[in-house]
C-alpha cells in the first residue's frame, strides 16, 4: 500500500484544527432554562429541581469558594433575598467546588438563608454555558432565561434588583388580569 | 507500506504533527479551583518574596536586576 503525502497531512491537519475547534458557547438567554435537579449542599438527601420553582422569578447564582467576587456578591444577594417577596422570588445558588471543604468554610464566613446546591462536576454549569465566575441568570416565571450576569461588582446588584422587580411586577399584573 | 517524502514534505509533516500537540481541552471557568489555590501563586508569601527581592536587588543592583538600578549596600 502506498500512502500519499496529502492523505497523511490531512490527518494531521484535522488534529491541528481541533486545537482551535472548541465548541462555541451557545447562549441560553431568551430560551427555556436547561432543566436540572441537584442535591442541596451539605444535605445530599434533599434535592431541588429548577422545574419545582416554575411560577417564581429565580436568580440562579453559580459560585465557588475560591472566587473572589463571590465574597462581595453573597452579602448583597442575601439582602436581596430578604427584601423581595418569597412567593414571587427565589434565589438559588449552585456551588461548583470540586471538594466540599472550601464551600463549607465559605458559607461559615458568609452565611446566607437561601439554598445552595452542589454541582461538583459542573454538569449544570456546562448546560448554562458559563464563561466566567461568578455567573448569575435571571429566570422568569415561565422558566425562560431573561439575562446573564458574568462576574460581579457591588454596583451590579441594583441592575439585578431592578430587573427582578420588573419581572415580578409583570407576572403579578398578568395574574391579576387573568383573575379578572 | 512505502512512503516517499521530500525534505519539504518531511518538514510539513513534522510541523503538522507538532501542531496537533496544541490540541487541548480548555479549562472551564468552574475548574479553576486548583489554579486559584494559595500555593499555586507565583509568590505564595508576599512578605517573604519582598525580603528575597530586597536581598537580591541589593546584591544585583548594579545590573538593574528587578527593573530598577540601585545601591549595593542593602540599606535602603
Amino acid at each position: 500500500m502506498r500512502t500519499s503525502l496529502p492523505r497523511i497531512l490531512s490527518i494531521f491537519v484535522m488534529f491541528a484544527a481541533s486545537a482551535g475547534a472548541h465548541a462555541a458557547v451557545e447562549t441560553v438567554v431568551g430560551k427555556p432554562a436547561p432543566a436540572f435537579e441537584l442535591p442541596v449542599f451539605g444535605s445530599e438527601s434533599r434535592h431541588v429541581a429548577l422545574e419545582s420553582l416554575r411560577g417564581k422569578v429565580v436568580l440562579l447564582d453559580f459560585w465557588a469558594s475560591w472566587c473572589g467576587p463571590c465574597r462581595q456578591s453573597f452579602p448583597l444577594y442575601e439582602k436581596l433575598h430578604g427584601e423581595l417577596p418569597a412567593q414571587d422570588f427565589t434565589l438559588l445558588a449552585i456551588n461548583l467546588d470540586e471538594m466540599a471543604d472550601g464551600p463549607a468554610a465559605f458559607l461559615y464566613e458568609h452565611p446566607v438563608s437561601y439554598t445552595s446546591l452542589a454541582d461538583p462536576a459542573g454538569d449544570v454549569a456546562r448546560k448554562f454555558g458559563l464563561i466566567g465566575m461568578p455567573t448569575s441568570f435571571v429566570i422568569d416565571r415561565d422558566g425562560v432565561v431573561r439575562s446573564r450576569h458574568t462576574g460581579f461588582k457591588p454596583q451590579d446588584i441594583d441592575a439585578v434588583r431592578g430587573e427582578i422587580r420588573e419581572l415580578i411586577a409583570a407576572g403579578t399584573e398578568g395574574r391579576q388580569a387573568d383573575a379578572n | 507500506m512505502r512512503i516517499n517524502f521530500g525534505a519539504a514534505g518531511r518538514l510539513i509533516l513534522v510541523t503538522a504533527a507538532l501542531l496537533g500537540g496544541c490540541a487541548t481541552t480548555p479549562v472551564q471557568p468552574w475548574e479553576r479551583g486548583r489554579l486559584a489555590r494559595w500555593d499555586m501563586r507565583w509568590d505564595p508569601d508576599p512578605l517573604q518574596a519582598a525580603m528575597r527581592e530586597h536581598a537580591h536587588f541589593s546584591k544585583e543592583g548594579s545590573t538593574g536586576e528587578i527593573g530598577a538600578a540601585g545601591g549595593g549596600c542593602g540599606c535602603n
